[in-house]
């Protein structure tokens, strides 16, 4: 299903491996010794999230959410469909069978591309298990901020563009 | 949190060396994930029931199964990285080149990266590394997560089918560029994850 993905992480370490080891300067050692370090810190808290989302998606109260984000709702199932996708700290398997069942319990259109715009950019796993390791905490604040409003605006320009198009 | 560099200064495989990283890896964000997980394993227990409970378990340890090469995999794609770049010039020209071109073709660069989140966030922390300015960065790593094509094929498509793909497509394709606008004019200091020691460059 995604092993092209996997595939060019097999290939991206063979290549940088090898990179490294011909740089020289420890670069080799350094790298492993990184990745090792990362690894450690990393895996109890993963353990955990990945057994804490399944949890979740189980218990995720879809009726319940899907009664806030149907059309009648406005503006406030876009804000309720952004809070919803940035909770959910599960890969796209998790977050797009959610939002499958969303969708099939009624909820609306720019509530729906909220909710996945929404996930799409703070899922809190890939900044745990990539950004915070490769590019820092301060990286991760300025992108959080920077990025805040985007699920209300893709939403809400869904909202205009859908109800502009139904009048005609 | 991230750490400083212990490899610098602590001997790897040392006792002390292990004695820093677990007190890491079980720290209080580990207590946080760990209280999490258990709070929603007895909520799905109770509401739930044993059965589902059992479902959610399994399910969850084949998806480790499934992730764990990745992320093993990914940790030593990030240590190389991080051992090769030159990381000092990323806060040096974090503020230059301004430019709004830059912001399309980061936004373009986003939408064809292939692969997952490793292939990406690699990506980015070279454009860093290479002196990238943080408009650019947020730009394009906004634009993966938004756009990237791969990912609307694999998943966007299959579960929400062609009509909302393509209107959340159309819509978000324009916000990337706002994000790097506004991670331009946010008033934050941006600092690159501890830097590996280059001989003769002190901080």
């Amino acid at each position: 299903m995604t092993s092209p993905g996997v595939l060019v992480i097999y290939i991206l370490l063979i290549v940088l491996g090898t990179a490294a080891l011909s740089r020289g300067h420890g670069s080799f050692q350094q790298g492993l010794i990184r990745g090792a370090e990362q690894l450690i810190k990393l895996l109890p808290r993963m353990l955990c999230a990945l057994v804490a989302a399944g949890f979740l998606a189980m218990l995720v109260p879809t009726e319940v959410i899907s009664g806030f984000l149907g059309a009648e709702a406005g503006f406030m199932a876009i804000v309720i469909g952004t809070l919803a996708g940035m909770i959910i700290p599960a890969g796209p398997a998790i977050s797009f069978s959610i939002a499958a069942v969303l969708a099939s319990e009624g909820a609306s259109t720019p509530a729906l591309v909220s909710f996945t715009t929404s996930w799409g950019i703070f899922a809190l796993h890939r900044v745990f298990i990539f950004e915070i390791p490769l590019l820092g905490i301060s990286f991760t604040r300025l992108r959080m901020l920077s990025v805040l409003v985007i699920p209300l605006l893709a939403g809400g320009l869904t909202l205009v563009a859908t109800s502009v198009l139904s009048k005609w | 949190m991230p750490s400083t560099a212990k490899s610098n200064d602590v001997c790897p495989g040392s006792r002390d060396w292990w004695a820093g990283l677990l007190r890491e890896s079980f720290g209080v964000s580990f207590l946080l994930f760990a209280a999490f997980a258990i709070v929603m394993g007895l909520t799905c227990y109770i509401l739930l029931g044993p059965e589902r409970f059992d479902g959610a378990v399994s399910g969850s340890l084949e998806l480790l199964g499934n992730t764990l090469p990745r992320v093993v995999a990914a940790q030593f794609v990030a240590g190389f990285v991080w051992a090769m770049l030159p990381r000092d010039r990323f806060s040096q020209l974090a503020d230059a080149n301004f430019s709004l071109r830059g912001l399309v073709i980061a936004t373009a660069a986003g939408i064809i990266t292939p692969g997952g989140p490793t292939s990406a966030f690699s990506l980015l922390a070279i454009a860093a590394g290479a002196g990238a300015d943080r408009g650019i960065l947020i730009t394009y790593i906004t634009s993966w997560a938004l756009l990237a094509v791969q990912r609307i094929i694999v998943w966007d498509l299959p579960f929400m089918g062609a009509e909302f793909s393509a209107t959340r497509f159309l819509v978000c394709l324009p916000l990337p560029i706002l994000a790097g606008m506004i991670a331009r004019w946010l008033p934050l200091s941006l600092v690159l994850v501890d830097a590996p020691q280059q001989p003769g460059e002190g901080k």
